[in-house]
């Protein structure tokens, strides 16, 4: 990730620079020492680009003399700007500098957590995926390394370690969900997980056999159709006072989904590599919590399976036993999720007895119909824990937008044969998917994130680029450094 | 129709009686009926007790019961009393609010469209009277009030049954005379009228149609004291989505796609019936959305009578089009709130199914005077977001605006309301996306299969609630 590093404010002597110009307000110094050290090339070159610093707005100088290989100036906009720009100013400066190995930002007039949170930007956006790109041509390189902030505000620095540990968290989710399917099986993605030990999190595996003993039925049958086996990992992280409950954070981890035997068309179906977007945050997540050794006890389930066509795929029709008891009746394989979530929800609640469980996953393609790609939907049983987790969301800008529950939706699932089915239809299918979820929680207070609309990006973003998002992993960082740690 | 209602006091001689009962509370009566048929008040649950005294229903309401719940009973009771003539129902020492409730879910739950029988089928129902029997006298004096909102509701529900055929757009004009009747100023625009306001939204949507668009404003004056609320409804008698022509299956139901018209026309009679002293003003923009030569094409641009001009993706997505046409004809009257009802899209029923309508707005007030409005009645909306990314979906690269995304599997309800929004200005607005709760597909307890006549009731409270007495917006 980006090496960042905190400076006295001083003109660098070579290099790249970066500027953040406040629209309408008077240049800061080191804007005002670069114009100088250029003989003024600076300022007129923004004036020719009629730059005035609009959010949003970037302008890049290429070699403008004293030493400087580029400027490039970022829009702020008018009003004092919010974390949410500052963060989005940090995105734009980075994809404006990715041909410089290394660059300075200006952060003279800003305060120690404003720098702090450009530099968030940025090293968010300059996440790279290239590990399968064996012939880059140098020209189509990305090379930004290293961000040194130029700030007097001594905290600056000091509260930087936090939020780098953030970034790799994320990082950590954006791995994973960027893998290809025949990489990252359940067996590799909990390979992975095992090595997060390094940071201090507990880590435990559960295999197909030990499953099958304590009676997951709804996992193991969408598990039951690939070569590839089964895992549920439980991941836990001890930073808060001992025998305190632990927040709990579950995961839908389908590393490859085809639909099974209810297959899906072909078009599209490569996204299906990213079903397991749920668990890849809930697994960063836990990673940027023990990174920041955050003052809390979490744990955090993921349920790892291959949904696959094959003559042991379990097939539209077929009735399983969930760890709950529980009947399903399994409709389409295809609504799979939520048979993998039901059994780690109830295992979640059985064995932590949790102050809440928030579960994420990519669970309904309707929920892309409702709401689209800028929020996710939240479901819940419990207005207190969705009104934290809205707050989160326009705190990080991993945007929720809330959807309604309710007995007429929950009747939907009526099964002739079981306790219940697992579809319910095209209206209102996210909605009755939570319904489903929600027979799997034993009325411990519980949300659902749907992040099918969220968890890729087809486009570049200012903090993210085209690919894995990674959401989920600071909304819920935040949410947990917001209410529920010590001190 | 729905059945008539009398009032009495008397609770003997009727063969079907109702009474509702809450959890715990059986009348002593029944007692043990009731224990052996495992009756105990609990809500969604009816002891049918067949004794000297004639048949009589009990309703259970739960423990704690609420309008909505005393609503249920007496549709319940209804329900199993469709093929009886008449039923009486025992609202003795209810509150008023639950007594109104009661009967008001029973008349509700009886309504029925007969109109195109030769002859009622045999197992048709007959329920032609609700006796109230009541100790209060004045429940029948004030139920005046209820009843103007029934016909409301009666009117819309007839509107969205009749077939296309005979309910075109000038069927639907010819409709209205119900509500000249009852005082509220109807106003036509055809035409050159048409042409002249520069309403090309409507006029291409009709363009293909033996049948021309126009443009009902219907007007209730009230005291003449207070700005004026509007409503805006999409009339579109039948879709077929024009040359972007739907499917076969299912297509027949796109008679019911004029629901929000009906709907604003509905609560414009219950205004007018009970007198109400909101000036009020609904648009319907009524229009048959046909396959023919001189139909509007994908790829067509149409100019708004504001001047912007809007690039046609899918002929299907037609009925934001008429809206923007009424709802920028509509800022004229400088309304102090605006409302649009319309069975807009596919989308808001993958978002919320048939339970509840989907909202849309620019400002939080309104917005949650709606919901309050809505969840009253026991016609439930939920909020959805207009975001920045559904306002990019909506830009074109030749016009100001597209009005849909081409893409599938979209938030095309949220593309709508963000389209909608470009042509309300500041003031005050609502969207009520109602496609899916204009008719129920199935029979029950509660409801009758079809046409539901949603949002009259939510209009009516609203108006009550917002728009009348001092406080008023």
């Amino acid at each position: 990730m980006l090496d960042v590093s905190f400076a006295a404010p001083a003109l660098p002597a070579s290099g790249a620079l970066a500027l953040l110009v406040r629209e309408g307000a008077e240049p800061g110094g080191l804007w005002k020492a670069a114009d100088e050290a250029t003989g003024g090339a600076v300022g007129r070159a923004f004036a020719a680009a009629e730059f005035t610093g609009k959010e949003g707005q970037t302008c890049t100088l290429l070699a403008p003399g004293a030493g400087l290989s580029r400027v490039v100036a970022v829009g702020l906009g008018k009003d004092a700007p919010t974390e949410r720009r500052l963060e989005d100013a940090g995105g734009a400066l980075a994809a404006a500098l990715s041909r410089e190995p290394s660059a300075a930002v200006a952060a003279d007039g800003l305060t120690g957590a404003q720098a702090m949170q450009v530099a968030l930007g940025a090293a968010l956006r300059a996440y790279r995926f290239d590990i399968y790109r064996t012939r880059i041509k140098p020209d189509e390189q990305a090379k930004f390394a290293a961000l040194t902030v130029l700030t007097d505000a001594a905290d600056a620095a000091a509260t930087w370690p936090a939020q780098a540990a953030l970034v790799r968290g994320v990082f950590v989710a954006r791995d994973l969900a960027s893998e290809p399917a025949n990489v990252l099986t359940p067996v590799e993605m909990a390979n992975r997980i095992e090595k997060l030990r390094e940071l201090g999190l507990g880590v435990e595996v559960m295999k197909p056999a030990r499953m099958a003993e304590l009676g997951f039925g709804a996992l193991l049958g969408v598990a039951q159709g690939s070569a590839n086996e089964a895992r549920m990992v439980i991941i836990s992280w001890n930073g808060g006072e001992a025998g305190e409950k632990p927040v709990a954070f579950i995961g839908k981890g389908v590393t490859f989904d085809t639909g099974g035997i209810s297959i899906k068309p072909a078009a599209g179906m490569e996204d299906m590599k990213w079903d397991m977007a749920g668990a890849a945050a809930v697994t960063g997540l836990m990673a940027a919590l023990a990174g920041r050794r955050a003052a809390v006890n979490a744990v955090g389930l993921v349920g790892l399976v291959e949904n696959m066509p094959s003559g042991t795929a379990q097939r539209p029709g077929d009735v399983v036993h969930s760890y709950s008891g529980q009947t399903v009746e399994v409709l389409n394989t295809d609504a799979e999720g939520r048979l993998v979530l039901a059994d780690v929800l109830w295992y979640c609640q059985q064995k932590f007895d949790p102050k809440f469980m928030v579960d994420l996953a990519t669970l309904t393609g309707a929920i892309i119909v409702a709401l689209g790609h800028e929020h996710a939907g939240v479901f819940s049983n419990d207005d207190d824990l969705t009104g934290k987790l809205l707050a989160a969301g326009l705190a990080t800008g991993e945007k929720l937008w809330r959807l309604p529950m309710g007995r007429e939706y929950d009747k939907l699932l009526k099964s002739d044969i079981a306790d219940m089915k697992n579809i319910a239809g095209r209206p209102g299918g996210s909605i009755t998917a939570a319904q489903f979820l929600a027979r799997f929680v034993n009325e411990k207070t519980w949300a659902h994130l749907d992040i099918a609309g969220t968890a890729w990006a087809t486009k570049d973003q200012p903090v993210w680029p085209k690919g894995a998002t990674g959401f989920g992993v600071r909304l819920l960082n935040r949410l947990v450094a917001d209410h529920f740690e010590a001190g | 129709m729905i059945p008539r209602i009398d009032f009495t006091g008397a609770a003997d001689g009727f063969s079907v009686r109702a009474v509702a009962v809450r959890a715990g509370q059986v009348p002593a009566e029944c007692a043990a009926v009731s224990a052996a048929a495992g009756f105990s008040g609990e809500a969604d649950t009816v002891c049918d007790v067949l004794g000297g005294a004639g048949r009589i229903l009990l309703v259970g309401t739960g423990a704690d019961p609420g309008v909505a719940d005393y609503e249920a009973a007496g549709a319940a009771a209804a329900s199993r009393a469709l093929r009886s003539t008449e039923l009486a129902i025992d609202v003795r020492g209810l509150r008023e609010d639950a007594a109104v409730g009661c009967l008001t879910g029973a008349l509700l739950r009886a309504w029925r469209y007969e109109n195109l029988f030769s002859a009622p089928p045999e197992d048709a129902p007959r329920l032609a009277r609700v006796v109230g029997i009541t100790d209060d006298h004045g429940l029948e004096l004030r139920w005046a009030e209820h009843a103007a909102v029934l016909e409301g509701v009666t009117f819309a529900r007839d509107l969205v049954t009749e077939p296309s055929n005979t309910l075109t757009p000038e069927g639907f004009v010819a409709r209205l005379h119900q509500l000249a009747a009852a005082g509220v100023e109807p106003k036509l625009l055809r035409g050159a009228a048409l042409r002249e306001a520069g309403l090309t939204g409507l006029l291409a949507v009709g363009g293909g149609s033996a049948h021309p668009p126009a443009l009902a404003v219907l007007r209730w004056r009230g005291d003449g004291a207070a700005p004026t609320v509007a409503f805006v409804g999409k009339g579109i008698t039948f879709d077929t989505g024009g040359i972007c022509i739907k499917p076969a299956e299912d297509m027949w139901e796109m008679r019911a796609d004029m629901a929000g018209a009906a709907a604003c026309a509905g609560a414009m009679l219950a205004l007018a019936r009970r007198r109400s002293p909101a000036p009020a003003i609904a648009v319907l923009a009524l229009a048959e959305n046909a396959t023919g030569a001189a139909s509007y094409r994908p790829g067509d641009v149409l100019r708004h009578a504001g001047g912007t001009t809007i690039e046609v993706v899918d002929t299907d997505a037609e009925g934001r089009l008429v809206l923007a046409d009424a709802l920028g004809w509509v800022l004229r009257e400088k309304p102090a709130a605006v409302i649009d009802l319309a069975t807009l899209t596919g989308s808001v029923v993958t978002a919320l199914g048939h339970e509840m309508a989907g909202l849309f707005s620019n400002d939080d007030v309104l917005a949650e005077a709606v919901m309050t409005a809505g969840k009253a009645v026991g016609e439930p909306v939920w909020q959805l977001p207009i975001d920045a990314s559904h306002r990019d979906a909506i830009s074109s690269e030749i016009a100001d605006l597209r009005h849909c995304s081409p893409l599938r599997g979209q938030p095309d309800a949220c593309h709508a309301a963000a389209f909608l929004r470009e042509f309300v200005g500041a003031v005050p607005w609502v969207h009520l996306d109602i496609a899916g709760v204009e008719s129920r597909a199935e029979a029950s307890d509660r409801y009758a299969k079809g046409a539901t006549g949603w949002g009259v009731r939510l209009l009516d409270r609203l108006v009550r609630d917002r728009f009348e007495g001092p406080g008023r917006a």
